[in-house]
């Protein structure tokens, strides 16, 4: 399995990527040495809650991070070249051709005052330099493709003429135009409703699927993660605790963050009396970063050392990495929550059964 | 649509009732007789005035009187300013001057007040948006004729660069241009810092917005999204501003006029009042209101052009 993957054509690769921000209190650390690997084809799922660094850390993939941020190091390897370092007249041959994005609110995303069509024509006429009536015929396509009916009417309406997930389709639209390699989603379902997230989610599978597009899916609906992922970085305080394939993270994960996450999942299988478990208190204060594992306040299974000093990535498989001290050879042997095991344990049954037929 | 357009102008022509009645009686209330200059007039003839223009009656009566000629189109005739002249033709006689200054004053306010907005938005927390918005504040808060005053003293009287006052040319040559300046100028400073405070604020409040980091998303350069999304939306509060401020300058050239002796519409108008020359000052004053109300009407219906919201409101599905 895991050869498999590795042959796999690398079409990113981020490297210690360290971004902080500027602000009258001090440099808020948003994101703290962030590496993982995008291959062609593949959905990469950033999981996290809010804060934690995900969105900013793929907004300085797009080049569109807030003039108070600074990207103090790391690398971001993309044909050859380092999307890091780009100028700005750079980053606008990459952005949408090589690189786009579609956005959680669809609702803010599109210019208010302005033709639907237009706003998605704008892209052939002014990036690609087509004439207004190709332009046209392109967008109409274009609308046919993700779904949204009678296009030639559709075009000429404005945006409060559309419901949100008809507005999330319009954007995935724009964020297609261009055919990218690389197609980053930042919470795209996070304002619909759960009906709609469906649709959205699964427009965007087949449109990845048909495209052959890298997409990095950044969310912190695990459900979500579990539709959509190939590979999965769980991030906690500006760090990736947990990367690994989709199968590693959810049937065998290591790190109590990803645990407690997962733990918190509510789901069918729950016995009545059964309490759901909550991960109590909040991420650390950015300003000041513990100097041991940020997660070491709220992890249950904390070690002495947690305090002390941070873990660094210890590695379970060739695709499977974690950081916890837990995974030190000298740690103490700690099971994961009894909910979280009986819940792997009912759904790889299920998955043989249904491989069985 | 339609039906809005014609809700405003219903409500505008009420507008337009209330002021002329508030007017006649304000004016009507001033102190002093009408023909009081002339004492030494004959007794006879005096009567004979005082009849034609049933000054006799009681207020009530000639405010029936006048409405009832203005339903005519008859706005009466000047009675000192410029005796015998019909009202009208005074108006329009004094028009074209008032017209020109303001509309140079408006082909300066606007081009300067948008760039200087724009500009100032873009670099919004620089030294250029800290200097210019201090300076913004200074010619909002400063009336127009403290710097029409101002303007007149040093770079008129001290340094001799412009004529003091405008030029009796009546046709538009170059020296009368070249002495219309400092009026104009006087005119356009105010007004041009209030465009630029209030586009700057939009603005600057649009380009944090998440549609603007789609459009750089979508590949387009600073420069296109700022074109082609920032600056339509900014403009949504400011379509009226505009219209606004163009009875702003309006109404300060009836200062302006008099620093500068222009022989226009608003310094004849305040001649008209101190001489109480009651039918000319009304017959100005109606313009005015006029002019005004239709103003009112175009920049609500401005807001409906630059936002479909707007002018799609009412209908549920388009």
């Amino acid at each position: 399995m895991s050869a498999e993957v590795n042959q796999k054509e690398k079409v990113l690769e981020v490297k210690d990527l360290t971004v902080s921000f500027n602000t009258l209190a001090g440099k808020v650390q948003a994101v703290r040495g962030v590496s993982f690997d995008l291959y062609k084809g593949e959905t990469l799922a950033i999981v996290g809650e809010s804060g934690s660094g995900k969105s900013v850390s793929v907004k300085s993939l797009m080049g569109i991070l807030p003039q108070n941020a600074t990207i103090e190091k790391g690398t971001a390897m993309f044909k050859g070249r380092d999307l890091l370092k780009q100028t700005e007249k750079e980053w606008e041959k990459t952005r949408a051709r090589e690189v786009a994005m579609i956005f959680q609110d669809p609702l803010s995303s599109l210019n208010p005052i302005k033709k639907i069509g237009l706003q998605i024509s704008e892209i052939f006429t002014v990036l690609h330099k087509m004439p207004k009536k190709a332009a046209k015929e392109k967008s109409l396509e274009l609308m046919r493709s993700v779904g949204i009916p009678e296009p030639e009417k559709r075009f000429n309406q404005y945006p409060f003429h559309f419901s949100g997930g008809m507005r999330q389709r319009i954007v995935i639209a724009i964020a297609l135009a261009s055919n990218p390699d690389i197609l980053i989603c930042d919470e795209p379902t996070t304002a619909l409703d759960v009906t709609v997230q469906a649709q959205v989610l699964s427009l965007i599978g087949e449109q990845q699927r048909e495209r052959q597009v890298s997409t990095i899916f950044i969310t912190h609906d695990l459900g979500v993660v579990a539709h959509v992922a190939d590979r999965v970085a769980v991030m906690y305080a500006g760090k990736v605790v947990e990367y690994g394939t989709a199968e590693d993270v959810f049937y065998d994960p290591r790190h109590p963050y990803t645990w407690s996450l997962m733990a918190s999942m509510p789901d069918m299988d729950l016995d009545q009396d059964e309490k759901l478990v909550a991960l109590h208190g909040t991420p650390p204060n950015m300003l000041v970063p513990p100097p041991g594992d940020a997660f070491s306040e709220r992890n249950p299974w904390a070690l002495k050392v947690d305090f002390e000093k941070e873990p660094p990535m210890f590695k379970i498989s060739d695709t499977h990495y974690a950081a916890t001290w837990l995974l030190h050879p000298s740690a103490p042997k700690v099971e994961m929550p009894h909910v979280l095991a009986r819940r792997i344990q009912k759904s790889l049954e299920r998955k043989e059964a249904k491989a069985r037929g | 649509m339609i039906k809005y357009i014609i809700q405003r102008i219903i409500a505008a022509f009420f507008t337009f009732l209330v002021i002329v009645v508030v007017v006649f009686f304000v004016i009507h209330s001033m102190p002093g007789d009408i023909i009081d200059l002339s004492s030494k007039i004959d007794p006879t003839v005096r009567e004979v005035i005082l009849d034609k223009y049933h000054l006799n009656d009681p207020l009530i009566v000639q405010f029936g009187y006048t409405m009832a000629d203005y339903l005519h189109f008859d706005f009466g005739y000047s009675l000192k300013i410029r005796p015998g002249v019909p009202v009208l033709q005074v108006v329009l006689e004094r028009l074209p001057i008032t017209i020109q200054l303001n509309y140079f004053a408006a082909l300066l306010i606007l081009p300067v007040g948008l760039i200087l907005g724009i500009i100032m938005a873009i670099k919004k927390d620089t030294v250029f948006d800290h200097i210019s918005s201090s300076l913004v504040i200074l010619l909002i808060s400063v009336p127009s004729f403290v710097l029409a005053a101002l303007m007149q003293y040093f770079l008129a009287y001290k340094l001799g660069w412009f004529p003091i006052i405008l030029e009796a040319e009546e046709s538009l040559t170059w020296s009368k241009f070249y002495s219309m300046l400092l009026p104009i100028l006087a005119l356009s400073f105010g007004s041009i810092a209030s465009i630029a405070r209030t586009l700057r604020a939009e603005l600057a409040e649009v380009l944090t917005m998440d549609f603007m980091l789609l459009a750089k998303a979508k590949g387009l350069s600073f420069r296109q999204t700022i074109w082609r999304h920032a600056l339509r939306n900014s403009c949504v509060p400011l379509a009226s501003t505009f219209l606004y401020l163009f009875l702003g300058v309006l109404s300060s050239s009836l200062v302006i006029e008099q620093i500068f002796s222009v022989p226009g519409l608003s310094k004849t108008m305040l001649s008209a009042i101190n001489g109480k020359d009651h039918w000319l000052t009304m017959g100005i004053v109606i313009f005015y209101v006029f002019i005004g109300l239709f103003m009112a009407i175009l920049a609500d219906l401005s807001y409906g052009i630059v936002d479909p919201r707007i002018r799609m409101g009412g209908k549920k599905d388009e």
